[in-house]
């Protein structure tokens, strides 16, 4: 027994970039839109008030049934697989890309170009921030360069990142607010964020997540979302390279095959499972996998390091007045063409460490009640500590890589990704250069403050991940095309983070949605109705 | 000067400041609308007792019993074994602990039995500094940090975290009203948080 759903555009995945091109399609075509999604639906806004009480008591997922149990890979990747996918729970943090990152092996020599340029992701970043409602202040233009404004002013500075923000002029460095997709004024039908400081979870609908789009378009009448149906396979039409069908399983009649047929596929299944799905497809003609003809399918995963610390300042903060708001600065995202390659952010938040109630003094003597409130209130009116931290760019290895781990299968028998991140020998070799220079700009704003650093830490996770299905103009090194389009397969996208070719100093969201839509806008041009 | 924070967002559906009723304890108002599913309740005399020894004197006994009442709701609304909020790129899913409950209500209980042996008389009956000598074993291995609540070996460390944590106890040690993770609007973000009445806050 068979079900058979046909469409003009399939996309498989239903988080934000699944999201960004089905919003796209929908309102530039007549095409019929199928949404397959292999999790459910989630805590609804209504439900997110409770959920998020329970996590601000007891530490519990907020998100009930957000993830599939058997369907789980090894390495850094998100748990979650659910309408929304992971921007469900995202903190809502929209920085761009700087203009370097698209050309660094022409500007200084290492990593790779991308096969665009500023210029041709420009417009889409602006798109996906006006589709997502972004609240942003512009920074100085040359580290922040944009053609237009942000869609809703910024998220008001607190006090206490006010008083850091004097701080940081002092030292000469340019911070401004990071952009965030949360609503400052009324936008798309949604609420101004409230400040309640548990963005994972927003109980009031200010922070965009993807859900809002698909109900907006399910209201239409515009897509069909089908959810709880794990595709496992894509097929080609026989004699061609061409995408046939998606098959799939409905998890709630495992007994039942359901194929999905359309002109067009559409992957959007983030970082890991879209090469794995590409993976998964070998057949007798690509033995290796889809879109895999030159072997490149699961290579380059990308992701970036960083250097954070806690910073002592000689100032009266208030931590919690805005946890969830900090600055940012991209002034050393573009190095000049002679200095050694660093490039890195740097964000800033109000900080608690050192100055949250303790239950031991530093002799270790057991303190009760109002010794308790005595000693945090000394350490609080003593000084304040902020949270710094920089993201630094870090370049892909080709071994950098997802593979099928055969020992680590679902229900039915099919392995399950495991990723082994590594970082090409030019990072590694100019490690102790950029940790160091890292942490004398830490000490150096910190010295302008009169303070001090009390603690840094390296992370060596690939945060905001990529890769997998790189884009590129040659076949022998990518996977796709600038658009998203599979080389091997003119009828096969693979869309966002799979396709980056590396992840820059800066969180990877909005670049993830602006290449989306630039995918989605090649789409609409396949003859769709 | 404003008389205490607020809670946003309760589970109830209290939102903003404005909506809040009058006379509400903030503390209290963390949990309200919380399921009960404790197994036995937690011996209410003793674990009175346990907040005047363990919690800030400057409470009071209302605050000292807003405390209490509001660890109560808290506990009988703790599910043990929960998927717990998934960690940043960790594709495994993780649970709370077991259920602390039954071994806080056997400490209340060891506790009042221990008094009872060695003073002939009950633990609220002892004064502070005696109540203190009594929980200073069970609470020595803890520390330096206070931890959170629910993995607490001991109830008054149980109590001590979960009052610790609460909005109510940041603005008393600020003296101002910051009021944190509720639901505050934009609007008071950039000034500098009100004093809290009779903080003695400038």
């Amino acid at each position: 027994m068979k079900r058979v759903i046909e469409s003009d555009v399939c996309i498989i995945g239903g988080g934000i970039t699944a999201a960004m091109v089905a919003e796209r399609l929908a309102e530039r075509t007549s095409a019929s839109i199928t949404v397959v999604e292999a999790g459910q639906r989630t805590a609804s806004l209504a439900e997110r008030t409770h959920t998020r009480a329970r996590m601000l008591a007891y530490g519990e997922n907020p998100y009930p049934n957000d993830h599939i149990p058997d369907q789980t890979g090894t390495g850094a990747m998100y748990r979650q697989m659910v309408v929304g996918g992971s921007a469900m729970h995202w903190g809502g943090a929209i920085p761009r890309y700087s203009p370097e990152d698209f050309r660094i092996r022409s500007l200084y020599g290492v990593g790779f170009d991308w096969p665009i340029s500023w210029d041709d992701i420009e417009p889409y970043y602006q798109e996906a921030e006006e589709r997502i409602g972004a609240a942003g202040e512009q920074g100085p233009p040359d580290c922040d360069p944009r053609s237009q404004p942000y869609p809703m002013p910024p998220l008001p500075l607190s006090y206490n990142l006010a008083r850091m923000r004097e701080w940081t002029d002092r030292a000469g460095i340019p911070f401004w607010t990071q952009p965030w997709a949360r609503n400052t004024e009324p936008y798309r039908g949604r609420n101004v964020c409230q400040r309640c400081d548990t963005c994972a979870v927003c109980p009031t609908g200010a922070k965009y997540t993807p859900d809002f789009a698909f109900d907006q378009l399910l209201a239409a009448g515009r897509i069909d979302l089908v959810d709880r149906t794990l595709v496992r396979r894509l097929a080609l039409e026989p004699g061609t390279d061409r995408i046939a069908a998606a098959e799939a399983v409905d998890r709630d009649a495992p007994g039942e095959a359901v194929e999905f047929r359309a002109g067009t596929f559409v992957i959007a299944a983030g970082h890991a499972w879209s090469s794995h799905l590409l993976l998964l497809s070998a057949n007798s003609r690509f033995p290796d996998g889809l879109a895999n003809r030159t072997g490149n399918v699961g290579r380059y995963m990308t992701g970036h390091w960083y250097m954070s610390g806690y910073v002592d300042l000689p100032m009266r903060l208030y931590p919690g007045v805005f946890a969830n708001n900090s600055l940012l600065s991209h002034r050393f995202a573009s190095p000049g063409p002679l200095d050694r390659y660093l490039r890195h952010d740097l964000r800033l938040w109000e900080s608690n460490v050192g100055r949250a109630p303790r239950l031991t003094d530093d002799e270790g003597r057991l303190l009760w009640g109002d010794e308790i409130m005595a000693d945090w209130r000394s350490r609080t009116e003593s000084g304040a500590t902020a949270r710094i931290r920089a993201y630094y760019d870090v370049i892909p290895d080709r071994e950098s890589r997802l593979t099928l781990d055969r020992a680590n299968t679902n229900a039915m028998g099919d392995p399950m990704p495991r990723i082994g991140y590594r970082a090409a020998g030019a990072t590694i070799g100019l490690e102790p250069h950029t940790l160091g220079t890292i942490r004398g700009r830490f000490e150096e704003l910190a010295r302008a403050a009169g303070g001090t650093v009390r603690n840094t830490r390296t992370s060596r996770l690939f945060e905001h991940p990529g890769g997998g299905c790189r884009m590129g103009n040659d076949p022998a090194t990518s996977v796709v095309d600038r658009w998203g389009r599979t080389h091997d397969h003119e009828n096969l996208f693979v869309v966002g983070s799979p396709t980056i070719v590396s992840s820059g100093c800066a969180n990877g969201t909005l670049t993830f949605c602006a290449l989306s839509l630039m995918a989605a806008e090649e789409i609409g041009k396949e003859g769709l109705r | 000067m404003a008389a205490a924070s607020v809670v946003g967002c309760a589970p109830d559906g209290g939102g903003s400041e404005a909506e809040r009723p009058d006379g509400d304890s903030p503390v209290a108002d963390r949990t309200r609308g919380f399921p009960s599913t404790a197994p036995v309740p937690l011996p209410g005399e003793t674990l009175g007792a346990v907040a005047e020894a363990v919690l800030p004197a400057e409470l009071g006994d209302d605050g000292h019993e807003r405390a209490v009442a509001a660890f109560e709701r808290w506990s009988d609304g703790l599910e043990p074994v929960v998927e717990l909020a998934h960690p940043y790129l960790v594709p495994e899913t993780r649970y709370s602990g077991p259920d602390p409950r039954p071994g806080w209500v056997a400490q209340l209980q060891g506790i009042e039995k221990e008094c009872e042996s060695r003073y002939g008389k009950a633990f609220g009956d002892l004064d502070v500094p005696a109540r203190r000598n009594l929980l200073a074993r069970p609470l020595g291995q803890a520390g330096p940090g206070i931890g959170s609540p629910a993995n607490a070996d001991h109830v008054a460390l149980a109590l001590m975290a979960h009052f610790f944590a609460s909005p109510i106890a940041t603005d008393l040690c600020y003296g101002r009203v910051i009021a944190k993770q509720q639901c505050r609007g934009l609007e008071g973000a950039l000034r500098d948080p009100v004093a809290l009445a009779g903080s003695g806050a400038p």
